[in-house]
């Protein structure tokens, strides 16, 4: 929807209804190889090296980018998205102490194939606190109990369908 | 080769033209390996701070350290390992771009000829052509060219985009910044003077804002757009009455309400919230409405 494939795509977020932003505070780049696609939202409040640690470890959830995938390099991804070189590399290395990413000498980040080095109680608290949030959130938004269990669902069931669609596409492109 | 010391310390500098104060008192330190902005209108002590970083003009006040040394005192130490592009940029108008590089290289004990091709290439500059001939922003491109190729520890770039076109400026981020950064970027430090802003956006570490030769604010540009934050609110009828003490600015506009916060923008929203509006959303300030809030405030 938005650009070619690699290009470098400027776009802005209706923010509340009848006043369009005009300025560029969203950047977007697009990798050719894996199809992934980063965004940088400099108005989400969240630093902009984490943007890129959580999209890229949705991008591996939704199997966007696929375990032995290379990633893209960090200096030509850092000039697509107009961010700081350094800002790109500390995305990439905390997502090497996470466990997502492995860095080989010479040839680039990679995703690794079983991506957790944390043990199960760990990544179980760790998503106790975003779950604690959502629920937070659900009960300022009045959305009650059933209704946000089903939603968790459906984004669940989004979320295969994306993964489903994208493994169809490689068979697809291997065809 | 890199030293403990900060890349650059100013500590209560203050220079003036006569009785014209251009800056009065202004500290702030950049850490070796930062992206760091000076930001101010025009005519807020920018260009004087950095003249007298480079010894181009003494200060009258306070003192500066380039990497823990007197720039006045060890002007070839400090000079070596810094680049500079002024905001007027001045070749010898008879020499071609090819012989102006091959001069400022002389005064360089290293030089990176592969960078040099590169940008040249993505410049679209004819190496045969005399600067006498080439546009103002031709001429900031060879200036930069000049500026990342000695791949020195830190840059020094005053108004670096103003008086380019939006698609030289575009790829003046894209190439420069990354072309100087891709060596050792953990040790290559930047100091960037602009009012234009947006463009450094993704750019900038951190930053101050001066005004009247006075430092405003300093932050981190990730800390900044964490706390400062635009939080509109639409009610069914007009705004009740609220205590919204904590907002840099409201503005109030039929039903809806928009505040500027702080720090306080958590607690702002909550506030708002037991009001039941229909609409609640809240974003980040960007670095230039940070800037402009700062300014009008």
């Amino acid at each position: 929807m938005v650009g070619l494939p690699g290009d470098h795509v400027l776009s802005n977020l209706p923010l509340l209804a009848g006043l369009p932003d005009t300025r560029c505070t969203v950047l977007v780049s697009y990798d050719r190889k894996t199809g992934m696609r980063l965004q940088i939202n400099f108005k989400s409040g969240m630093p902009i090296y984490l943007q890129v640690v959580d999209q890229i470890k949705a991008a591996a959830a939704s199997g966007a980018l696929r375990p032995g995938e290379v990633l893209p390099s960090i200096r030509p991804l850092a000039e697509e998205l107009r961010v700081n070189r350094n800002t790109v590399a500390k995305a990439y290395s905390e997502l090497e102490s996470l466990g997502v990413i492995e860095t080989l000498p010479g040839r680039g980040c990679f995703l690794k194939e079983n991506h957790t080095a944390l043990r199960k109680e760990v990544r179980r608290k760790l998503l106790t606190v975003e779950v604690d949030q959502a629920i937070v959130q659900a009960h300022h938004l009045q959305v009650p109990r059933d209704e946000f269990l089903a939603l968790i669902h459906e984004r669940m069931n989004a979320l295969d369908h994306k993964r489903r669609s994208n493994e169809n596409q490689t068979e697809d492109d291997q065809s | 080769m890199s030293s403990p010391s900060p890349a650059i310390q100013i500590e209560s500098l203050s220079y003036a033209y006569g009785r014209a104060e251009a800056v009065r008192g202004l500290t702030l330190c950049v850490q070796a390996g930062r992206c760091y902005g000076l930001f101010g209108r025009n005519g807020a002590g920018k260009t004087t701070t950095m003249k007298c970083l480079l010894n181009l003009l003494r200060p009258q006040g306070g003192q500066v350290r380039m990497f823990g040394l007197d720039p006045a005192r060890h002007e070839v130490d400090v000079k070596r390992r810094l680049a500079y592009v002024p905001d007027q940029v001045a070749f010898y108008p008879w020499m071609s771009v090819r012989e102006t590089l091959d001069y400022l290289a002389s005064f360089r004990a290293h030089w990176n000829r592969k960078t040099e091709h590169e940008l040249l290439g993505r410049f679209r500059l004819d190496p045969a052509q005399r600067t006498g001939g080439l546009s103002k922003g031709q001429r900031t491109q060879v200036a930069l060219i000049a500026a990342v190729c000695p791949e020195t520890d830190l840059l020094v770039l005053d108004e670096p985009t103003s008086g380019l076109d939006p698609i030289v400026r575009r790829e003046f981020i894209e190439t420069v910044i990354g072309a100087y950064q891709e060596g050792n970027a953990g040790n290559r430090t930047i100091l960037v003077s602009t009012h234009l802003i947006t463009e450094f956006e993704g750019l900038i570490d951190e930053f101050t804002i001066i005004d009247h030769g006075l430092p405003v604010l300093t932050l981190a540009s990730d800390q900044a757009r964490e706390s400062y934050r635009k939080i509109r609110a639409r009610f069914a009828q007009s705004p009740p009455k609220l205590d919204l003490q904590g907002a840099l600015r409201v503005r109030r506009d039929g039903r809806e309400l928009e505040l500027i916060a702080n720090g306080a923008g958590a607690e702002l929203m909550e506030r708002l919230r037991q009001q039941n509006p229909e609409a609640l959303t809240t974003e980040s300030l960007t670095l230039e409405e940070i800037f402009v809030a700062t300014l009008k405030s």
